[in-house]
């Protein structure tokens, strides 16, 4: 135990009877998720949880209600949750032996993934829609660790990165703040991206219970989905969503109700989509600046430049170490950065900046080995080193797509040598071993890399295979 | 009565082919391989590029809160199924 315990924060900071989470009515479906039922549902979680090991809960819930509820009970039963984006049975396995004791949680009757995997599980019964809780709203102490929240798995080893309560709540409370969430005026948010994903999670699950936000739980993933889930939806509206499903929504041409705002994240959004969007619904488009690892701390609306702005209360400072070695490599614009941000320790940003001042700044571009697609960063090197290690392929590459940062859909495509091995069996094994965003399109068979004396894949060569290759796919 | 002939699963498969930039032929396409996972491999972005495909070829919209969407992405035969029964043009 910490010598000098922080501050207890309320699980919830909500109004009787708030609407937290809202799903579409009739047929089989229950209705909303208010305060008293929200709590009702966590105490009865923590009771079950208490008869159970001791380890964490692994939180695979598909309803974004019942993955706040699985939190929620998690934290009154003194237990931490894991949240991972990466379903695979392999990284399931994995985290079940490195996690003595760990319960995994669903909702869903029939989960696929978990039926095939021997690991202890519990799952929710329905949320209740009338349940009340007369009960007071209990508190958790802010330094005690909420959440392990997984980085994709994309190089083979999803990375966790770990989220004190106090942390947690204090993002949100920003969020709301930057977003000017009013409680005089609960929005509705209707989120497309996963709850176990740390934007979703951020934006979906935790900011209806610090701020005055109901979270969609309906489905809202093409853009007629959408569409019906905003409808469904009182106004203000913030659609919260990726620069790829923006794009699908303004070609889709769908008529939507009147928008506050919608966010968007994951990956840098074209301008010029953003100004379109802006035109179409008469809305703001802002972006939001985070990663895994320290959560959102940054937004910007797209059309007025390329400034972020901090959250309140977060400040950057010059990483003085990281610096100093970078230094030592010629032409290298802008600076390391520590990120200092309420309930975490500072955190080394991976993004090389322009800083304006302690909440301002501009990105100047990520590693040359980092590529981002679909909201998740894998590195080339990594993904490289999977392909090779595939018995039968002799050498082979894995190549970034050249426009990922302005075309959501871009793919990688990766050359093998492998004399004895189709294209189909490489990329099964492919399948087997990293996250799906990152599987190349195609794997091209050559019968030899282009590499020099040295060993090495010039650039020009590479240029070459690229073209070969078919070069650029349409947009 | 429509008067539009039957869709076929040939055409669904160059719309695949084409939306997605497979590099595949259209015979290739097994009509009762998955589309999904195993079989050609394709996740849920495609499933967004190519739900936008359809719905400008065929004039159908898809969701995902339909009951059926899981059995319509199921193979290209129950894809073309479908587009069959609900499209509009």
């Amino acid at each position: 135990m910490p010598a000098h315990p922080g501050p207890d924060l309320p699980l919830l900071a909500r109004a009787p009877g708030a609407v937290l989470f809202r799903r579409p009515h009739g047929g089989v479906t229950t209705g909303n998720t208010t305060t008293g039922g929200f709590l009702a549902a966590a105490t009865r979680l923590a009771a079950t949880l208490a008869a159970t090991a001791p380890g964490p809960v692994l939180n695979l819930c598909a309803d974004r209600a019942q993955i706040a509820i699985g939190l929620a009970g998690a934290l009154l039963a003194g237990r931490v949750s894991l949240f991972t984006g990466d379903r695979s049975p392999s990284w399931l396995t994995a985290l079940a032996e490195r996690h003595p004791g760990l319960t995994a949680l669903t909702d869903t009757d029939h989960d696929a993934t978990l039926a095939s995997l021997d690991l202890p599980s519990l799952t929710l019964p329905p949320v209740p829609d009338t349940a009340t809780s007369a009960a007071p709203i209990p508190t958790i102490p802010a330094d005690r660790l909420a959440a392990i929240v997984f980085t994709s798995g994309s190089t083979g080893e999803p990375v966790g990165h770990r989220k004190s309560w106090g942390e947690l709540v204090a993002r949100s409370v920003d969020a709301a703040r930057r977003f000017r969430l009013i409680a005089a005026q609960p929005a509705s948010v209707v989120g497309t991206v996963p709850g176990q994903h740390m934007y979703g999670l951020e934006t979906t699950i935790l900011l209806p219970l610090h701020a005055p936000a109901a979270s969609w739980c309906g489905p809202a993933f093409y853009p007629v989905d959408i569409a019906a889930a905003l409808a469904a939806c009182p106004a203000p509206r913030v659609l919260v969503t990726t620069p790829l499903q923006l794009r699908a929504l303004l070609a889709a041409e769908v008529a939507l109700p009147p928008v506050a705002r919608v966010i968007s994240a994951t990956a840098p959004l074209d301008p010029a989509v953003a100004a379109a969007a802006e035109a179409r619904w008469q809305t703001e488009i802002w972006e939001i600046f985070g990663a895994t690892e320290v959560g959102s701390i940054a937004s910007r609306r797209t059309t007025a430049g390329p400034d972020w702005r901090t959250y309140p209360r977060v400040r950057l400072t010059p990483h003085e170490t990281a610096n100093r070695t970078a230094n030592q490599v010629p032409s290298q614009p802008g600076l390391f950065v520590l990120v200092h941000a309420p309930g975490a320790a500072p955190f080394p940003l991976n993004d090389r900046i322009d800083l304006a001042d302690p909440t301002s700044f501009r990105l100047i571009g990520r590693h040359g080995d980092l590529v981002k697609l679909g909201g998740r960063r894998a590195s080339l090197a990594g993904l490289t080193s999977i392909l090779n290690d595939i018995d039968g392929v002799e050498d082979g590459i894995f190549l970034a797509p050249e426009d990922s940062e302005t075309r959501p859909t871009a793919r990688m495509l990766a050359f093998a040598v492998a004399p004895g091995l189709s294209a189909e069996r490489i990329l099964a094994e492919l399948r087997a071993r990293i996250d799906p965003v990152f599987l190349p399109r195609r794997v091209v068979r050559i019968p030899r890399l282009p590499r020099d004396r040295l060993g090495k894949l010039p650039a020009r060569a590479l240029a070459e295979l690229r073209a070969q290759a078919g070069g650029q796919e349409p947009a | 009565m429509s008067a539009r002939s039957a869709t076929s699963a040939l055409d669904v498969a160059r719309l695949i082919i084409a939306s997605l930039n497979l590099d595949l032929a259209p015979e290739a396409i097994a009509p009762d391989a998955p589309l999904f996972g195993e079989g050609l491999g394709l996740d849920s972005i495609d499933a967004l590029e190519l739900a936008l495909a359809i719905s400008r070829e065929y004039g159908l919209e898809l969701r995902s809160d339909d009951a059926r969407n899981r059995q319509v992405f199921a193979s290209l035969q129950s894809l073309t199924d479908y587009i069959d029964e609900t499209r509009t043009k």
